[in-house]
C-alpha cells in the first residue's frame, strides 16, 4: 500500500482551469473522500491521478516514487493503480470472471489466475458468478464486481469516482458499508469522490474538501465537521446556520443567542456558524433567557428540524431536536447555544 | 449476438473469403481439353449459340463470349489496343469492323478463306470478312400505318411525328448515317439529323426494341435491319403485328450491309481463330442463316430468305462498305445533333 | 501503419476521378464546351433533377408516414409489418422495372420512372425517420397533447422538428440513388444522365464527352453528398440515455388502424408481393426449362464478387475509418475524398475504371478490378460503419482498460475492437448488399464469362426475354434478402454502457 502525495497540481482543458494549486496527502492505507459539489473538478483530479489526464504543473507522488512531474507523467498503465469510475464501467462483451481477470495478463499461469479471481470474487461477496455477464447483474453488483476487478491486481491504490451515486437509496447503505470495510480491511489506500456528504463523513479517514478546482480544507471527518475554516466549507459538512453577529474589541461575541445587543458600536460584524443540534431548546423558562417562537417543525422521524423566529433576526433559525419532542408551532421556547463559537467576519464571509 | 460468438463467426467468414481471393485475377471458365477462344460479339446470345454449340462439339473448342452492341464493342476493342484479351470479333455491320480496321487490330486472313466471299463483300485490306448480308428497311404497323414513306426524307415530314423510332447507338444505324454522309455530304446529311430530331422520334437501344415497341404501339414505325422481323417473333414465341418494306429503288434507306468476323492481330489462337471463321463460311452453317436467321448468305449468292428479294436485286444505291469505317465522324455527328 | 494503410486508400480512391479527369480532357476544349451547353445536355439536366426531386418528394412523404404508423399504430405483427416495408431495398430499381414491364410491356417514360424508383428507394426514408422516431423523447407529445394540440398539429410542432435532420439523411440517400440509377430508367426510356452517359459510351469512340457527362453528374451527386455530410454532422449522435420514454401508448382506434392496413398493404403489394410473386409464377411456369447451372454459376459468381467487393472496402476503410475517429486532419480530408467516390454513380465507376484497367493489362477484366469498382462505390457505407462503431465504444471503458495495465494496442485489441466489431460488420453487410444489386459498372467490367446475377437478368431483360430473366431476378432478390434483414433486424436493447448491437 502506498501514500499519496500531490503538490500545487494545475489541470488545464480547452484553456480553463480545472485544478489550481492543488494539495493534498494521504497516508498509505488511508480512507480519504474527497468532498465537493458537482463541477469542482472532483472527477478531474481523480483521472489525473490515474494518468488519464495530464496536469499542467505541479508532482504527484506514489510513496516515494514520482509519477507525475509537469507534463511529464508516467502512463496509466503502468501506474498500477485501480480505478472504478462512476457506472462500474464493467466491459459488456466479457463476462464476469473475464473482467475481473482482465489485468491479470498472460504471464500468470492458468490455475493461479482462476484462484485470484475465484478469491477476488469471494472478497467482494459474489463467488460463483464467473459465467454471468454485466449486463445481467444489479447495479450494486456490478460496483462490487468493479471494485474486484481493480483489486484483483494488487493495486498500490483505489480510485474511486462516485461509486454509489448509481444505486438505489434502499441498497446504498448496504453496499457503501460492505464496501468500504472490504477496503479498509485490507488495507487499501482509497481516494473515494463523492458529493454525498454522508457518505464522505461516515467512510473516511481523511475529508478533503474541494471548491473551485482546489482543496479548501482537509481533515479527519471530525475536524472537517466541527471547525470549518468557512461558512462554505461548513455547508459541505453538515447543516449550518448563519447568525449574524458582533464581536466586540474586547473578544466576546454578541447575537440573538446569547440576547446580546449586535448593534454595540465599537464591534467588527460577522456571522457565528452554528450546526442546528448545537441549539438546545426548551420549554423550562428557568433554562434560558433567551426565547423564540416556533414558526415550524420538519419532522423526520428520528428526529425534527424545528425553525425559530427570533426578535431582530428576519430570518429563521434552524434548531435539532432529538425524536420525541413536544413542541407545537406557535410555543415560545428557550434557547441555548452549545457548541464552539465559529467566527467569521463579514469580509470572509463566503469567499 | 453475442459478440463472443461473434468472434469465430468473423473468423470464419474472412477465412472463407480469403480462400476465395484465389479467384482474384483471371476468372475464366476452365477449359476443357481443347482451347478457348474469347469472342467478343455484337450478335446476340439467342443468334449465335447454336452456331457456338455446333462447333464446340464438332472441334472441342470452348468459348467466352462477351456480347455487346457492334459499335460498342468496337470501341472497347479501339481502347484496350494491344492490351485485349479478344481472339475474334464478330459484328453486326461493316461499319464497326472497318473501324477497327483501320486502327490495324485485325490479323490478315488467309487466301482460302478470302476466296469464299466476293471481295466487296471484305475488306480491302483483307482483314476482315462479311458472312451474311443483311439490309435496312423500315418495319411498321400495318393497322396504324396506311400510307408508307418512299424516302428517308418522308419521315421528316410532321405525319410521322412522335412514331418513329430509331437506336441512334446501334451499329447498323450508324452505317446507315455513315452511308448518308459520303452519298448527300455531312451539312445535308447533319440537317436530316436535326430534322428528324425534331420530329420527336423515340429513341431505342436496339433493333429488336424498336419491332417489341412497334408491336405493343408504342410507336408506329422504325428503322432496322431486316431480319428483326423473324428474329423478334421468334424471341417472344408468337407472331409480331409488324411488317417490313423498303424505301424506294435508290434511297439511301435500303443499305445493304453484311455482318461479319475478324481475328485480332494480338491473339495467340490463331489457327483456332481461323478454324471457327471457316466454320461460320461453311457451306451448311451458311444454309442455317438463311433458313434459320433469314438472313442472306454472302457465300452461295442463291440462297436468299422466303419473301425477300435476291441481294443483288435490291433496290440500294452502291456504297463501298470499307468506307463505313469512318465511324467517329458519324458518332460526333449524332451527338452533336443530340441524338445520342 | 495506420497512416500507410490510409495513404493507400487514399491513392485508390483518387483512381477514377483521376481517369475520368483525364479523359474528360482528352477532347480539345471546344468540344468539351461544345458538350456542356448543347440543348441535349440541358434536357438531359432538366430530367434528371425533377426525377430526383418528385422521387424524393413523394418518398419521403410516404415513408415518413410509414414510419409514424409502424411506430404509432397498433398493428398485428408489428415486427412483421416492419419487416415488410423494408424488404423492399433489397430488390434493385431494375427487378421493379422488370416485372412492371414484364406485364405491361407499353409501360414507358418518366411517370413510369418516378413511380418505380418511389418503390425502390422509400425503405431508406422509412428506416431513418423510425430510428429518429425510436429517439423522440415521446413525453414531449403526450404534454403537447395534454396542451390541446391534436395529433397532426402535435406531429408537425413537436415530432417533425426532432426527426427532421434524420429524415433529410434519408431523402438524400434517395436522391444519390435516383441520380445513379441505370436500369430502370434505361428499361423505361428516360433520358437521365446515366442513361445518356451509357448511350455515349456504347455508341461513341470519344470517350470524353460521356467523361464530360459523367463529371457533371458527379459533381451533382458531390452537392448533395456534400450536403447530407453536412447535415448528419449536426444530428449529434445521442448516446442513448435510460431515459428516454418510448411510446408505449399505441393508436388502437379502428380508423387509425384501418387507414394504416390499407396504406401498408398498398404499399407492401406493390413493392413486395407484387414483384415477388410474379417473378414466383414466371418462375415455376418456366421450371422445367431454366438452365440451372447457368442460374447456380451467375448466383456463386455474384456471392463472391461482392464478398470480394466487401472485404476490400473494409481492408481499405478501416484505416481510414479509425483515423477519422482519432480526429487527425489527414484523415479527415481523406475522408472528404472517399465521399466524393461515394458520389459517383455506377456506371461513372465503370467508364473511370476500364480507362485505368485498359492501361493494365493483368487488370483488365478480371474479377480484382470488378471487386474494387465495388469497394470504392460503397467504400463510403464502410468508413461510416467504422467510425460509427469506434465512437460508440465508450471512453470510459477505454480508460478503465489503461487503469488495469493495458498499453493502447492492448486496449484497442481486447477492449475496442470488440466492442465495435459488430457495427463494422453491419458496415460490410451493406456493402456486400450494394455490390450485389449493382448493374452498370458490373455491366462495364465484369470478366468475360463471368456472369452475374445482375448481368443476366439485364442480357435477357433487354431482349424481351421475360420469362428467362425471372429466375435470376428472383434469385437476386433471395439472395439479397438475406443481408438486408441481418442489417434490420429489430434493435436490440440499448444497455447503459452504450453497446449497440
Amino acid at each position: 500500500m502506498t501514500s499519496l502525495e500531490i503538490r500545487d497540481l494545475g489541470v488545464n482543458f480547452n484553456n480553463r482551469q480545472i485544478l489550481t494549486k492543488l494539495n493534498l496527502t494521504i497516508q498509505a492505507g488511508a480512507f480519504a473522500a474527497i468532498l465537493g459539489p458537482s463541477g469542482c473538478g472532483k472527477t478531474t483530479l481523480l483521472r489525473t491521478i490515474a494518468g488519464l489526464i495530464t496536469p499542467a504543473e505541479g508532482t504527484i507522488r506514489f510513496g516515494k516514487q514520482l509519477v507525475s512531474v509537469s507534463s511529464l507523467v508516467l502512463p496509466p498503465h503502468k501506474r498500477n493503480i485501480g480505478y472504478v469510475p462512476q457506472e462500474g464501467g464493467l466491459f459488456p462483451h466479457l463476462t464476469v470472471a473475464e473482467n475481473v481477470g482482465f489485468a491479470l495478463g498472460k504471464k500468470l499461469p492458468r490455475d493461479e489466475r482462476q484462484s485470484t479471481i475465484e478469491s477476488m470474487l469471494t472478497l467482494v461477496g459474489l463467488s460463483g458468478f464467473q459465467k454471468r455477464l454485466p449486463h445481467e447483474l444489479s447495479g450494486g453488483q456490478q460496483t462490487r464486481i468493479a471494485l474486484a476487478r481493480a483489486l484483483a491486481m494488487k493495486p498500490a491504490m483505489v480510485l474511486l469516482d462516485e461509486p454509489f451515486a448509481a444505486l438505489d437509496q434502499a441498497l446504498r447503505a448496504g453496499i457503501s458499508e460492505e464496501v468500504v470495510a472490504l477496503l479498509k480491511s485490507t488495507n487499501t489506500t482509497t481516494v473515494m469522490v463523492t458529493h454525498d456528504r454522508e457518505d464522505a463523513l461516515v467512510s473516511a479517514d481523511l475529508i478533503a474538501l474541494m471548491r473551485g478546482g482546489t482543496v479548501v480544507q482537509s481533515g479527519t471527518p471530525a475536524e472537517v465537521y466541527l471547525k470549518p475554516i468557512s461558512a462554505d466549507v461548513a455547508e459541505s459538512t453538515g447543516d449550518v446556520v448563519t447568525i449574524p453577529a458582533m464581536r466586540s474589541s474586547d473578544g466576546r461575541y454578541f447575537s440573538v443567542l446569547n440576547h446580546g445587543d449586535i448593534r454595540t458600536s465599537d464591534g467588527e460584524s460577522g456571522e457565528l456558524l452554528v450546526r442546528p443540534e448545537e441549539i438546545r431548546i426548551s420549554d423550562n423558562p428557568a433554562s434560558s433567557q433567551v426565547m423564540a417562537k416556533i414558526s415550524r417543525i420538519n419532522y423526520y422521524g428520528h428526529d425534527a428540524l424545528l425553525e425559530l423566529e427570533f426578535a431582530g433576526m428576519p430570518k429563521t433559525v434552524r434548531a435539532r431536536v432529538a425524536g420525541a419532542m413536544n413542541f407545537e408551532v406557535g410555543q415560545t421556547v428557550f434557547v441555548q447555544h452549545e457548541g464552539p463559537i465559529r467566527w467569521v467576519s463579514v469580509k470572509a464571509t463566503h469567499e | 449476438m453475442a459478440p463472443q460468438g461473434f468472434r469465430r463467426r468473423i473468423i470464419v467468414a474472412l477465412t472463407s473469403l480469403i480462400t476465395l481471393s484465389g479467384t482474384l485475377v483471371g476468372c475464366s471458365s476452365p477449359s476443357s481439353e481443347g482451347e478457348t477462344l474469347t469472342v467478343y460479339s455484337g450478335r446476340s446470345e439467342e443468334f449465335i449459340s447454336p452456331f457456338i454449340e455446333k462447333f464446340t462439339s464438332e472441334t472441342g473448342i470452348s468459348f467466352d463470349l462477351r456480347y455487346g452492341d457492334s459499335a460498342a464493342l468496337a470501341a472497347q476493342l479501339l481502347e484496350e489496343g494491344a492490351n485485349s484479351p479478344a481472339d475474334l470479333f464478330l459484328s453486326q455491320d461493316a461499319g464497326s469492323l472497318g473501324a477497327a480496321s483501320s486502327a490495324n487490330l485485325f490479323a490478315q486472313l488467309p487466301t482460302e478463306i478470302l476466296s469464299r466471299i466476293d471481295e466487296k463483300y471484305r475488306s480491302p485490306s483483307s482483314d476482315w470478312i462479311g458472312v451474311t448480308g443483311r439490309v435496312r428497311v423500315f418495319a411498321y404497323a400495318p393497322d396504324r400505318v396506311s400510307s408508307l414513306p418512299k424516302t428517308i426524307d418522308d419521315l421528316t415530314t410532321p405525319q410521322w411525328k412522335g412514331r418513329l423510332g430509331i437506336a441512334p447507338t446501334n451499329g447498323s444505324f450508324q452505317s446507315f448515317v455513315t452511308a448518308l454522309i459520303q452519298s448527300r455530304g455531312e451539312a445535308a446529311a447533319e440537317k436530316w439529323l436535326t430534322t428528324i430530331k425534331e420530329n420527336d422520334p423515340v429513341l431505342y437501344e436496339k433493333n429488336s426494341q424498336i419491332m417489341e415497341a412497334i408491336d405493343n404501339g408504342q410507336i408506329d414505325i422504325g428503322l432496322v435491319n431486316h431480319y428483326y422481323l423473324w428474329e423478334v417473333a421468334e424471341e417472344l414465341g408468337r407472331d409480331i403485328n409488324v411488317k417490313i418494306d423498303f424505301f424506294q429503288a435508290g434511297d439511301i434507306g435500303n443499305l445493304t450491309n453484311v455482318s461479319g468476323a475478324a481475328i485480332l492481330a494480338t491473339s495467340k489462337k490463331q489457327s483456332a481463330a481461323r478454324k471457327f471463321v471457316e466454320f461460320l463460311l461453311r457451306d451448311d452453317v451458311q444454309k442455317s442463316f438463311v433458313a434459320d436467321t433469314h438472313e442472306y448468305s454472302l457465300v452461295i449468292p442463291t440462297l436468299w430468305p422466303e419473301g425477300l428479294p435476291a441481294l443483288k436485286d435490291v433496290k440500294s444505291p452502291a456504297v463501298d462498305l470499307a468506307s463505313l469505317a469512318d465511324l467517329r465522324r458519324t458518332q460526333a455527328l449524332l451527338v452533336k445533333v443530340g441524338l445520342i | 501503419m495506420l497512416w500507410l494503410g490510409t495513404t493507400l486508400s487514399l491513392t485508390f480512391v483518387a483512381i477514377p476521378l483521376f481517369y475520368l479527369a483525364r479523359r474528360a480532357l482528352d477532347s480539345e476544349s471546344q468540344t468539351l464546351t461544345a458538350v456542356v451547353l448543347r440543348r441535349k445536355t440541358l434536357e438531359i439536366f432538366l430530367t434528371t433533377i425533377s426525377l430526383a426531386a418528385l422521387v424524393v418528394a413523394v418518398a419521403t412523404i410516404l415513408g415518413v408516414a410509414l414510419a409514424w404508423i409502424l411506430h404509432n399504430v397498433a398493428l398485428p405483427f408489428p415486427n412483421l409489418c416492419r419487416a415488410l416495408i423494408i424488404l423492399p431495398i433489397a430488390i434493385p430499381s431494375y427487378v421493379f422495372t422488370f416485372c412492371w414491364i414484364s406485364l405491361f410491356p407499353s409501360l414507358q417514360g418518366f411517370w413510369a420512372a418516378v413511380f418505380v424508383l418511389v418503390l425502390s428507394t422509400t425503405p431508406f426514408v422509412t428506416l431513418a425517420a423510425l430510428a429518429a422516431l425510436r429517439r423522440v423523447d415521446w413525453s414531449q407529445h403526450e404534454v403537447a397533447q395534454t396542451l390541446g394540440l391534436n395529433t397532426t398539429a402535435t406531429f408537425f410542432q413537436v415530432t417533425l422538428p426532432q426527426i427532421r435532420n434524420s429524415v433529410a439523411a434519408g431523402s438524400l440517400l434517395v436522391a444519390l440513388y435516383v441520380l445513379s440509377d441505370f436500369g430502370a430508367v434505361s428499361l423505361l426510356g428516360v433520358d437521365t444522365f446515366t442513361r445518356a452517359i451509357s448511350n455515349l459510351y456504347r455508341g461513341s469512340f470519344d470517350r470524353s464527352t460521356a467523361a464530360v457527362l459523367a463529371l457533371i453528374l458527379v459533381a451533382i451527386s458531390g452537392m448533395i453528398i456534400s450536403i447530407e455530410s453536412g447535415a448528419r454532422s449536426r444530428t449529434k449522435v445521442v448516446k442513448s440515455s435510460s431515459r428516454i420514454i418510448n411510446n408505449s401508448n399505441l393508436d388502437r382506434e379502428l380508423k387509425s388502424r384501418s387507414i394504416a392496413f390499407v396504406l401498408i398493404s398498398i404499399y407492401v403489394f406493390l413493392g413486395l408481393v407484387f414483384p415477388i410473386s410474379l417473378l414466383l409464377v414466371r418462375f415455376f411456369s418456366n421450371a422445367a426449362t431454366i438452365d440451372y447451372t447457368s442460374l447456380l454459376g451467375a448466383t456463386l459468381s455474384t456471392i463472391i464478387a461482392s464478398s470480394l467487393g466487401a472485404l476490400f472496402a473494409l481492408l481499405l476503410a478501416l484505416p481510414l475509418g479509425i483515423l477519422v475517429q482519432q480526429g487527425s486532419t489527414f484523415a479527415r480530408l481523406a475522408d472528404k475524398g472517399v465521399l466524393i467516390v461515394h458520389a459517383l454513380p455506377g456506371i461513372v465507376m465503370g467508364l473511370a475504371l476500364v480507362a485505368f484497367g485498359s492501361e493494365f493489362a493483368w487488370l483488365y477484366q478480371t474479377l480484382g478490378l470488378l471487386a474494387f469498382a465495388y469497394a470504392l462505390l460503397f467504400m463510403a457505407k464502410s468508413v461510416g460503419a467504422v467510425r460509427t462503431s469506434l465512437s460508440r465504444v465508450p471512453q470510459n471503458l477505454v480508460d478503465i482498460s489503461a487503469t488495469l495495465g493495458q498499453t493502447r494496442s492492448q486496449t484497442f485489441r481486447k477492449v475496442v475492437l470488440p466492442l465495435s466489431a459488430p457495427g463494422i460488420f453491419s458496415g460490410t453487410l451493406l456493402v456486400f448488399l450494394a455490390a450485389m444489386k449493382e448493374l452498370p459498372a458490373t455491366l462495364m467490367l465484369h470478366p468475360t464469362g463471368f456472369e452475374t446475377l445482375a448481368t443476366e437478368m439485364w442480357t435477357y431483360t433487354s431482349i424481351f426475354r421475360f420469362s428467362e430473366a425471372a429466375p435470376y431476378a428472383l434469385a437476386l432478390i433471395l439472395v439479397a434478402a438475406v443481408p438486408t434483414f441481418l442489417i434490420n433486424r429489430p434493435d436490440k436493447n440499448v444497455g447503459s454502457d452504450g453497446d449497440p448491437s
